[in-house]
């Protein structure tokens, strides 16, 4: 045996010279997997017939539900309308869940006043509401509207007050040491320094709108994708069921990205 | 205020002390408030004459940082008051330009618009303020940084931001709460050494609180050091070498003199409860 044997130059464990393979492939084999499973549970014989749907029911299902509606309503009124509903009922709740969270994370008086009755009203699920909108509104818009609102108000205002009431206290001595009057206080330094909470709670708001409004119009409603899923079901319609579920899923999933990317554009400097 | 005018109103109460703390007590109150609460600062005593840089040292809690939050105008004294040109404090303004420890930045807003906020605020028009604020940042070394947010600059860059948006509005004091305390050894030297241009510059009267024995020596005319709580004056040291200084000053005899004593001062407040 030579000398240079003695201390051979370390090498790297093999396992750390071979490349990784990117998240990614493990994102699509986890979901081919999911849908050859699919394709395998919804041959003949599997299960009941009719039970799970094949693909190709769902395509051309799909291809009807766009030609033809759903109900005499076209799909895309069906989702129209459940958007609308959610996105008036989350504005409305952001509109005055924002100012009021902001107002009672700043003052400790208004703080004190509304905190116990958020606090007794936030963990009611907002489905126990349902029968009590439609008692008050009746089956109309505005029951849909005003239990949305409620949700997203609920959200919005508990995380507007809590990034205004954990707020650094140094902003608010470096707001004072250069002279800004409380007006501009609130306005310049608390509303901006809220902002990474307030799109938490915005994320989470809009979120249970979208789910709030599904189950809403489970019960006596005569349009949107919740009507849809329900009727379809009661009807044994089963392949109208999943693709409503599917668009359901869907537009959720728009819904948070869209927020996901205004927040990096707004609180671009959250997390730095 | 033009710098003439901050002149005349220097020149005015010449030979009377800029900032006076007279018999400030603070008590901080306990939790279930039983035994009065803690006593942080006990007949504070001090005077500090216009243009003076003063620092403060002493032991973590000797309540040096809540002398300059009461003169800050951030808490009000339990008992005693501070004057500024004879007029008691009662509220923070843009007459103390303060440098907080912490990131106190705002990060939503550029460098540029960190200092301008204030002036902007008070109405100042855009074309009189943003040319100076311009020119601070530049003196401060940060040309080229203006339109930076907080998170792309370092930590010494972000306290240039901070010596900028207290200076912008041009106060006769500055208050500067352990500035340097997060930056490292270098950073830390070249800071101060900025902070003494700035002085020979504008002139303000200067409350520098720090744990920093040799930082406060550096840069100050005189050092105050505190006994543990509840703080007191316990000796007072004049530095007699003429600002600016360099960094030689840091091996002189009369550097290591004042260091050796100081250290020894503050040490022996701390010992019985490291």
């Amino acid at each position: 045996m030579s000398d240079a044997k003695v201390n051979p130059p370390s090498q790297p464990p093999s396992g750390e010279r071979r490349r990784e393979a990117p998240d990614v492939v493990y994102s699509v084999l986890a979901v081919a997997t999911l849908l050859a499973l699919w394709v395998v549970a919804s041959r003949p014989g599997m299960f009941r017939p009719g039970y799970v749907p094949t693909p190709e029911s769902l395509g051309t299902t799909f291809l009807e539900l766009l030609r033809d509606g759903y109900q005499g309503q076209p799909l895309r009124q069906h989702i129209q309308i459940s958007l609308f509903r959610t996105l008036t009922g989350f504005l409305l709740g952001v509109l005055v869940g924002v100012p009021v969270g902001l107002l009672t994370g700043y003052s400790r008086r208004a703080g004190a006043m509304i905190s116990p009755i958020m606090a007794f009203i936030r963990p009611i699920p907002p489905i126990a509401f349902i029968p009590m909108t439609v008692l008050y509104f009746g089956l109309g818009e505005v029951g849909k509207i005003v239990l949305i609102f409620f949700v997203s108000f609920n959200y919005v205002q508990a995380n507007a007050q809590a990034g205004a009431a954990n707020f650094p206290i140094a902003y608010r001595r470096a707001a004072q040491s250069i002279g800004l009057t409380k007006a501009q206080t609130f306005f310049r330094i608390i509303l901006p320094g809220a902002l990474p909470q307030i799109f938490t709670g915005l994320k989470v708001a809009l979120a249970l709108s979208w789910a709030v409004v599904v189950a809403a119009e489970l019960v006596g409603a005569q349009s949107g994708l919740g009507f849809m899923i329900s009727d379809a079901a009661l009807l044994f319609r089963l392949p109208v069921v999943f693709i409503g579920i599917v668009l359901i899923g869907a537009i959720g999933l728009v819904l948070n990205l869209t927020l996901n990317f205004a927040e990096a554009k707004i609180v671009h400097w959250k997390g730095r | 205020m033009t710098g003439a005018a901050a002149a005349v109103r220097r020149e005015a109460v010449a030979g009377s002390p800029k900032i006076s703390f007279a018999g400030v007590e603070k008590t901080y109150a306990t939790r279930g408030g039983a035994n009065g609460g803690t006593l942080a600062l006990d007949r504070f005593d001090l005077d500090i004459a216009p243009a003076e840089v003063l620092s403060i040292v002493g032991p973590t809690g000797c309540g040096k940082s809540t002398a300059l939050n009461i003169l800050a105008g951030f808490e009000p004294p339990s008992s005693g008051g501070v004057r500024v040109d004879g007029r008691v404090v009662t509220a923070p303004g843009p007459d103390r330009g303060v440098v907080f420890q912490q990131a106190a930045l705002f990060p939503w807003l550029t460098a540029l618009d960190n200092v301008v906020l204030g002036v902007k605020c008070r109405g100042e028009a855009r074309e009189l303020y943003e040319p100076k604020a311009l020119r601070l940042l530049e003196e401060v070394g940060l040309k080229g940084f203006e339109r930076h947010y907080p998170y792309q600059l370092s930590g010494g860059m972000q306290q240039r931001v901070q010596i900028a948006r207290a200076l912008v509005n041009e106060p006769d004091i500055l208050l500067m709460d352990e500035p340097f305390g997060a930056l490292d050894y270098q950073t830390r030297l070249l800071m101060q050494k900025l902070l003494l241009r700035l002085w020979e510059h504008f002139r303000p009267t200067i409350l520098f609180v720090t744990h920093d024995v040799g930082e406060a020596i550096f840069i100050s005319d005189r050092v105050i050091a505190m006994t543990r709580r509840p703080g007191r004056v316990k000796c007072e040291l004049r530095v007699t070498s003429p600002k600016p200084r360099d960094y030689d000053f840091l091996s002189s005899t009369e550097f290591k003199a004042l260091e050796r004593e100081l250290v020894l001062a503050v040490q022996s407040e701390v010992d019985d409860y490291a």
